[in-house]
């Protein structure tokens, strides 16, 4: 009986302890901020959307073989003799041409892996995150803007259906 | 009809997958006597994502993303163990401010993970405000290894042979000011919780894993130290340099109800906090000047051989076992997890008990379901 008073007691008290620390921080600052009026300041680092300056790629492709997920596609083509030299950004001459750039964001695991290799750092994780779309397709960035010289490949030829 | 007749009749409950307290999506199958839990059968792998057949497919360096998604909240620790079984196969050694940069962050990292145990388990329990507390303490903690890396989550910053940035400027004031402020948070944390009358009730007397039970299950990490075994991986088998920092391994010593109770798991994971915090405060003043890349090697070829790493992550001994046939690819990467071995002790220590000590449990040995089905 006596025990079963002083669990009562010891709850109250305890709890009445807690309560003081809750209501203390009654009055100090808010920590959350609210979000869509005001914005956190994101960190220079941040690995948000990523972002492709395609003037600078020189198509060595080494960011398609370091991403884990498989999910930048790229396809070049070497720029003919003739053509006038081009340089990136750091002086880096441009001997491929880039037809095809594209990057599946919704693949992507903003690990960061593609952007360390980039000899030209062209190839960046922007701290922009707020690019959500109405469908899927629209996740797939299209940085390329040259379009292919040579004349594409004839495409082989179908099998013969099968006779039935 | 007698009400003899439905005496002894039980009944099978299903407590989950998408349960709130089970920590992810974990099945329990219970057969239930009324209030009192005759048999507990845990059902995994909701969660399996084929993370070691994922492994032989890739890289050595594209594993570590993958690493930090199994225990996503320890993400750090989980790459760093990944990151030394790669290093030990190639027979690299990195210097000295990478060493400290990762013990750094693996406490860093520890702190928040058990931040975010207790506050969930708190709030398994029944009371709200602690989390919030917790979680208002870890968003610090994620602000820093925003400001580091760039990610708050899954930070793939232990590389092989290096970590993938330097600190910026500033980051060791800012991280000296979180510890000055963190430590009257953890005197608080005792104030509001761990000695709550209601919380001892609910936690002092249930789940006891007793010493034999643990050493034969293979618990590991905190939960063994809660039943008073002060096995600290750190301690015994020191990597990243842990031999030279100065730090205590605490163990549950039953101080309210039996040894290896839900409270003993509890408080020692709130005073592994306080020796983490010491930790951080000597990596932040030994910090040796050093290139952070220096030792980053451009294609990781190991030579043939197998590898067996193991590190302590907040949850306990995570064990790499990586096989090399000499290609770019691993050949096989086996990862031993501490959740999955906890989580085996479930039946045992559950059996017997009332419907709402299962949440108790769950909550104190603190499962991270992607760390278990991988």
């Amino acid at each position: 009986m006596k025990r079963y008073f002083r669990d009562i007691f010891q709850s109250v008290w305890t709890v009445l302890q807690g309560m003081k620390i809750t209501g203390a921080h009654l009055f100090t600052r808010s920590c959350t901020l609210q979000y869509p009026s005001v914005k956190w300041e994101l960190p220079e680092r941040s690995r948000m959307r990523l972002f492709n300056k395609i003037e600078d790629c020189i198509g060595c492709g080494q960011c398609v073989r370091a991403c884990p997920v498989d999910c930048i596609y790229m396809t070049t083509e070497r720029r003919a003799k003739e053509e006038p030299p081009i340089f990136a950004a750091d002086g880096t001459p441009i001997k491929l041409r880039v037809t095809q750039f594209d990057i599946d964001m919704s693949l992507c695991c903003y690990c960061n892996l593609c952007t360390y290799p980039c000899p030209t750092h062209c190839l960046v994780m922007t701290p922009e995150y707020e690019f959500a779309v109405q469908a899927k397709q629209d996740f797939l960035y299209r940085f390329a803007k040259d379009e292919p010289q040579a004349p594409p490949k004839p495409a082989p030829s179908p099998r013969p259906a099968r006779a039935r | 009809m007698q009400v003899e007749a439905y005496a002894g009749e039980e009944m099978v409950l299903n407590m989950g997958p998408q349960h709130p307290s089970t920590h992810g999506v974990l099945r329990l199958e219970l057969e239930t006597d009324g209030e009192i839990v005759r048999k507990v059968i845990p059902h995994i792998g909701y969660l399996h994502r084929c993370f070691e057949k994922h492994a032989e497919n890739i890289d050595y360096p594209g594993v570590i993303p993958f690493c930090d998604r199994m225990d996503y909240i320890a993400s750090m620790n989980n790459s760093l163990g990944y990151a030394l079984a790669v290093e030990k196969l190639m027979g690299l050694e990195v210097n000295e401010r990478v060493k400290t940069l990762r013990v750094l962050m693996a406490e860093l990292n520890r702190v928040a993970s058990h931040l975010l145990s207790i506050g969930t388990y708190a709030m398994d329990i029944g009371s709200f405000t602690p989390f919030l507390h917790c979680f208002r303490e870890r968003e610090k903690v994620l602000d820093l290894f925003e400001w580091l890396c760039g990610a708050r989550l899954l930070y793939n910053y232990n590389w092989v042979g290096g970590v993938s940035h330097d600190i910026p400027e500033g980051f060791e004031a800012k991280t000296r000011e979180f510890v000055t402020q963190f430590e009257p948070v953890i005197a608080e944390l005792d104030k509001l919780l761990s000695y709550n009358k209601i919380f001892l009730e609910r936690t002092a007397d249930v789940g006891i894993i007793s010493e034999e039970q643990a050493l034969s299950h293979n618990v590991t990490g905190p939960n063994l130290r809660g039943s008073g075994i002060g096995w600290d991986l750190r301690k015994e088998e020191p990597y990243c340099g842990y031999e030279t920092y100065d730090f205590e391994v605490p163990v549950g010593l039953g101080e309210h109800g039996p040894l290896g109770s839900c409270w003993d798991r509890y408080y020692v994971r709130v005073r592994e906090m306080e020796q983490s915090l010491g930790l951080i405060r000597q990596a932040l003043e030994r910090l040796p000047e050093g290139d952070v890349h220096e030792h980053i090697p451009r294609r990781v070829r190991p030579a043939k051989s197998e590898v067996y790493d193991r590190t302590e992550t907040p949850r306990g001994e995570l064990g790499y076992y990586l096989v090399s046939d000499g290609g770019l690819i691993p050949f096989r990467v086996k990862v031993k997890s501490p959740c999955f071995t906890v989580l085996s002790l479930l039946p045992a220590i559950a059996k017997g008990g009332m419907v709402a000590d299962i949440i108790a449990i769950i909550g104190s040995i603190d499962i991270v379901m992607g760390e278990i089905d991988r």
